[in-house]
């Protein structure tokens, strides 16, 4: 295939009710290593918390595609981030997931790093006999190019020439303000996190979490089990609200610029959420809009790297792409700081029970994910049926939903749950595409 | 070994037998209705989450109904990820009596690995950890009233589930 068409890729005619995505997207090596170079390389990449980072010298470390990088919040209360690897010889310099560390000290010739970066000490160099070109060059952590945070959020990118971070979100801004202003203090992840693998593309982790066409096959199991519970029997206590209650309920979604996509439903039983009994706060801090949106189930894609899902309990996960078939996957239950102990266990239970590789719906998931890579290798396979449904009732720009939240999403779905569009995929996918064009022409990212 | 940690012993035992049969009404019987079932996540910092409340866990059932909840979704043939069933062994050792938390209780700690085989991927993986069981003398049978499992290998290839640990 001729990288230089991306229609071969992604083939996008809105106008003729067409999009769908070849199946190397997700299979082809060549590719992967592009999405590398074009997509995560050139674009924000969220790295974490800043809950995570409340005095000086915390640090995290994250991955934007295959860079390690760390990010630490200095003794003059600045937040940096660096690529976490010693200028020396290459070794990663921060080996854990979190801490508090003065000094960053590279595990192999002790050449040392402070929390803003700085190299501090090249081990015997004195008596090194370094040449003053040595001397010259900078010892640094090498910094990313930006850091910027939003509501807590904290992103990075490799590149300079990305826009300003509130650009880049654009108006998905308003679903993170729903994720990121539930609690009056902000927002945390509850200690403890789920590190698992899966031997798929990160992409099918993206469709995944955008995707409620599958609920109803491959989470059969699961739905007998709230069946069970609703006759009172099973762990009643993980209060998961009745599926079969959302048949008849409206849902849609929205895509911005820049790749963000977010699916969203009118929630049955809102009262089974931890966060219900903080509406009249919420309604008062914010507004009944916001009141209202929170209690809807949200499922949003923060192009390329991050999901936050909130269909009952906050769900945040992070992709790190290992290979073309293999995706690493980090994902932290969120919680309002300071939340009452009761709605805490209350919001674990609920968490515990659907997600995570030990969770009752996740393995489902990571499992048929492995049977789709094995199925993306059919060589007669070319395009794949699965970006289809809803695209007769997508609406290119807003909608009326839109137009009362004022934003303005560039493709709109409004309709009944069962529609179970597939159109909240197109944003990321064409954003996909426009990346990897631009870099395989030789172009900016963002001219 | 005394009458009744030979006893507490034969129930490690038996539990491992029946999750690796898929005998699962008899390793389902070894529980007490109101049993705590609990394999905690572990923390960023590298340590084990240590309170199931205000912490995240793999798994944690306050009572047996959890449990009761994964046999239905394992028998139900509509889980892709339990069809087909993966297969296990359990191997269990070092199984020490810890001091009981109370005289009608006893508390074992063991060791175990337990590998499970993919029958889709044709491959393997060992999970590895330990774990702590508090038995009590119910209605003549020694039955498992608490279990917390600690998995140590906690990067997971793709899933997790009780017969697994």
């Amino acid at each position: 295939m001729d990288l230089k068409d991306i229609s071969l890729y992604v083939d996008d005619r809105p106008a003729e009710g067409v999009f769908r995505v070849h199946r190397d997207v997700y299979a082809d090596p060549e590719l992967f290593e592009l999405e590398q170079k074009f997509i995560f390389e050139r674009t924000w990449n969220f790295l974490g918390l800043e809950s995570q980072l409340p005095k000086a010298n915390d640090f995290v470390t994250a991955h934007i595609g295959r860079t390690p990088v760390l990010v630490a919040r200095d003794t003059k209360g600045g937040l940096g981030a660096f690529v976490n690897v010693c200028r020396h010889k290459g070794a990663v310099v921060c080996r854990a997931e979190a801490g508090n560390a003065k000094y960053h000290v590279c595990p192999y010739h002790g050449w040392a790093y402070d929390a803003s970066g700085r190299n501090v000490d090249i081990k015997d160099r004195k008596s090194g006999c370094y040449s003053p070109a040595f001397d010259a060059e900078d010892h640094d952590l090498l910094p990313l190019a930006r850091v910027a945070r939003y509501k807590g959020l904290v992103f990075g990118s490799l590149s300079a020439e990305v826009p300003a971070l509130e650009e880049f979100l654009g108006d998905m801004r308003f679903f993170l303000d729903l994720m990121m202003e539930q609690g009056p203090r902000g927002m945390e992840y509850i200690p403890g996190r789920a590190v698992y693998t899966y031997r798929g593309n990160w992409k099918l982790q993206l469709d995944n979490g955008l995707d409620p066409y599958h609920l109803t096959s491959t989470h059969l199991s699961y739905i007998d089990i709230q069946s069970r519970r609703r006759a009172g029997l099973g762990n009643v206590e993980a209060r998961q609200f009745d599926w079969a209650m959302r048949e008849s309920k409206e849902g849609g979604s929205f895509g911005f610029p820049h790749g963000h996509s977010v699916y969203w439903l009118d929630q049955p039983e809102p009262e089974k959420r931890p966060i219900f009994p903080a509406i009249p706060e919420i309604r008062a801090r914010l507004s009944d809009r916001h009141a209202e949106w929170m209690l809807k189930a949200r499922n949003t894609e923060i192009f390329p790297n991050m999901q936050i899902a909130d269909a009952i309990t906050l769900m945040l996960r992070t992709f790190h792409p290992v290979a073309v078939d293999r995706t690493e996957m980090r994902s932290y239950c969120l919680a309002p700081v300071g939340e009452a102990p009761e709605l805490r266990a209350w919001r674990l239970r609920q968490f515990e029970d659907f997600f995570n590789p030990g969770g009752m719906a996740t393995p489902d998931d990571t499992i048929v994910y492995a049977e789709c890579q094995s199925g993306l290798a059919a060589q007669p396979m070319t395009f794949l049926q699965g970006h289809s449904r809803g695209i007769a009732a997508a609406m290119q720009g807003g909608n009326d939903v839109a137009e009362a939240l004022g934003i303005r999403p560039t493709v709109s779905v409004k309709g009944g749950f069962t529609m179970f569009n597939e159109v909240a995929f197109h944003a990321p996918y064409r954003e996909w595409a426009r990346l990897i064009q631009a870099g395989v022409a030789g172009g900016k990212a963002y001219p | 070994m005394s009458a009744a940690l030979a006893a507490g012993v034969e129930v490690l035992g038996r539990e491992a037998m029946y999750l690796d049969e898929q005998r699962w009404d008899e390793w389902l019987a070894l529980y007490t209705e109101d049993c705590e079932f609990w394999m905690p996540a572990w923390k960023a910092d590298g340590t084990p989450t240590a309170d199931p409340q205000s912490e995240l866990s793999h798994i944690y059932y306050a009572n047996r109904k959890g449990l009761e909840d994964r046999i239905v979704r394992i028998r139900s043939g509509k889980s892709p990820a339990s069809s087909p069933m993966p297969r296990t062994a359990h191997l269990l050792g070092a199984i020490l009596p810890l001091d009981p938390p109370s005289p009608e209780r006893m508390r074992l700690r063991s060791t175990w690995v337990c590998h499970v085989f993919f029958p889709r991927q044709g491959d393997s993986h060992a999970f590895f950890g330990s774990s702590e069981h508090e038995i009590v003398l119910r209605g003549g049978n020694w039955r498992i009233a608490k279990k917390k499992i600690l998995l140590q290998n906690d990067a997971i290839p793709t899933m997790l589930d009780i017969y697994c640990v």
